[in-house]
């Protein structure tokens, strides 16, 4: 039995949820995009209180990316501030595998009757048509890893022959012009949230998987290439 | 609050591409210790993202040595003040949002620092106790930096007006600018106070500003010095390397003699004769010179930054919210860090 602070930052949502063994417990989130800064200890601070203080967590789990760099920025900072102070357990996770176990762990509220080869393809917008993605079977085992993939009409062809995919996730959206064909199922509405990530940070938490507090930097997936200019003045 | 009257500041300083933390007790420096990113060097300047990159990974181990250092438990601290600006903008965001998570961890208040501010206020650090030669109110001050150059009236810690600035480059930027032409390694500043020890500072005669008042301008004098190699470089290829010394300790003599100028011109207009200097630019040994020679004569007093005390550093930004600290003045968590702030902009 774990408490856990769950920290949502790889998108334009900023979430925070409170979650006991797996449950949320409460949460506060904000769909609207470019607010992290303002708005993620606010939540923080308003949901630590009634018993929830942050001495009384065990840990704090983020969600540690791909997504956008500065909401990863702020999220871990953040994070790494409550972990230092407080003396607690830092936990990360992948966004994409919150959403893959929230999904799972929810087929029924969806609509959905999964079956052993059904294939949960959670995916986050990387603008144009990319999305950072990773795909699951129902029992969360990854299939492929994270990537950044350029969506077209062969994406995931070779999984499409055997398996239903279940698309989800703010990427997926862009894909429904282009992934047509009666194997690609789309869930509309689920988004990057802390209370997805409740099951995972407890399994994590059981498990004894933390990150390290000092040396923890989000998973960027791209590489960042810097130039050196070449305009020369003499 | 006020009743413990032992007031122990965290400053958090990330505003470029130094992570720092420093420990303030009462305004004595208990710690001050600052992690330098040398990954920008091969790219001549600093790269934001790696930049924010680099704070990331330093701001913990930055901040517990500085509390080890200091020998000060977390729990015993007062508050937490962060820069809020101006500087890059993931940088600040780095040092601001670890500084709010920490403020909630701690259960303890947090203050909003302007970093110009903070090098106005590094003369008021105490290096002990009895450390009591302070600058006295009001003071002029001349803080030049790579991304400003102003001349002050320092009222009090917490209250200050601009009355010159630069209205295009920063003088630090005037250095590193031409030194990068001459092909010195980033930043240049350094390079060519060493370089202009060697050298005659009447050997090439650069432009200088004409602007009114107690503004400042330093772009049309990295333009003539421009101008000046490319015109020499026709006639022999190889007159940087020959004349390096000259030109360091010339363009160095121009520009301190611009900030100096207006210094002396803001002392006689506003009649302060008690005159401090700040940022990076005032670890110029040719800048420092010229004002310990104008003090001399004018009979002014002089408070020139211990050389720690001149880059950018958490040391300043503790002192800063030490004063905020003890006028109430507290940072909210919806605050977002600037860019782009002026001293004593209220917000």
């Amino acid at each position: 039995m774990a408490k856990i602070l769950c920290i949502e930052t790889s998108t334009e949502v900023c979430s925070v949820a409170v979650t006991e063994n797996g449950h949320v417990c409460t949460y506060l989130e904000d769909l609207g995009g470019q607010s992290h800064s303002t708005l993620l200890t606010v939540f923080i601070d308003k949901l630590a209180t009634n018993g929830h203080e942050i001495s009384s967590f065990d840990a704090v789990a983020i969600s540690e990316g791909p997504g956008s760099y500065t909401g990863l920025r702020i999220g871990t900072s953040v994070a790494k501030g409550l972990c230092f102070g407080a003396g607690i357990k830092l936990i990360s996770i992948s966004p994409l595998a919150a959403m893959a176990s929230h999904v799972a762990n929810h087929a029924e509220k969806y609509g959905l009757d999964l079956i052993q080869t059904d294939l949960l393809v959670p995916m986050i917008d990387a603008r144009r048509m990319e999305v950072y993605t990773s795909v699951f079977d129902k029992e969360l085992n990854t299939i492929t890893p994270v990537e950044a993939l350029v969506i077209d009409e062969s994406s995931f062809e070779s999984l499409a022959d055997n398996s239903r995919l279940i698309l989800f996730g703010n990427g997926a959206n862009k894909c429904k012009p282009v992934l047509i064909s009666s194997s690609f199922v789309y869930i509309d509405d689920i988004y990057t949230s802390a209370q997805h990530m409740a099951i995972l940070a407890q399994q994590l938490y059981n498990k004894s998987i933390f990150a390290d507090v000092a040396y923890f930097e989000p998973f960027y997936l791209k590489e960042f290439i810097a130039t050196v200019p070449k305009n020369k003045v003499l | 609050m006020l009743h413990n009257n032992k007031v122990i500041i965290l400053g958090i300083e990330s505003s470029c591409d130094d992570t720092s933390a420093a420990v303030i007790e009462n305004g004595v420096i208990r710690s001050n210790v600052i992690a330098s990113q040398k990954v920008h060097e091969q790219y001549g300047g600093v790269v934001p993202e790696l930049a924010s990159r680099a704070h990331q990974h330093n701001v913990v181990p930055v901040v517990d040595v500085a509390l080890k250092q200091a020998s000060i438990d977390a729990s015993q601290l007062t508050a937490i003040a962060f820069t809020r600006g101006p500087g890059l903008l993931g940088s600040l965001l780095v040092g601001t949002s670890f500084a709010k998570g920490l403020s909630l961890s701690l259960d303890i208040p947090m203050i909003d620092v302007n970093h110009l501010q903070g090098h106005v206020l590094a003369h008021y650090i105490k290096e002990s106790d009895d450390d009591n030669d302070k600058p006295r109110f009001p003071h002029l001050c001349l803080l030049v930096s790579g991304g400003n150059s102003q001349i002050i009236v320092v009222r009090n810690h917490l209250d200050m007006e601009v009355i010159g600035q630069t209205i295009d480059d920063a003088a630090g930027e005037a250095f590193d600018k031409c030194g990068k032409v001459m092909g010195l390694p980033y930043p240049a500043g350094p390079v060519i106070d060493r370089l202009a020890k060697e050298g005659n500072p009447d050997a090439i005669e650069l432009s200088k500003p004409k602007i009114e008042g107690l503004n400042y301008s330093f772009s049309g004098l990295k333009t003539s010095f421009l101008y000046h190699l490319r015109d020499q470089l026709k006639l022999n290829p190889n007159y940087i390397e020959e004349n390096k010394a000259n030109l360091c300790a010339s363009l160095q003599k121009t520009i301190v003699d611009v900030l100096v100028g207006k210094l002396v011109r803001a002392a006689k207009e506003t009649g302060i004769n008690e005159i401090t200097l700040s940022g990076g630019v005032s670890a110029n040994s040719g800048l420092r010179g010229e004002i310990e020679r104008q003090a001399a004569k004018r009979g002014w007093r002089i408070f020139l930054p211990p050389l720690r005390y001149t880059t950018d550093n958490a040391a300043m930004i503790a002192i800063t919210g030490y004063y905020k600290y003890l006028n109430h003045e507290f940072a909210t968590h919806d605050m977002v860090p600037f860019a782009r702030m002026v001293i004593n902009e209220k917000t």
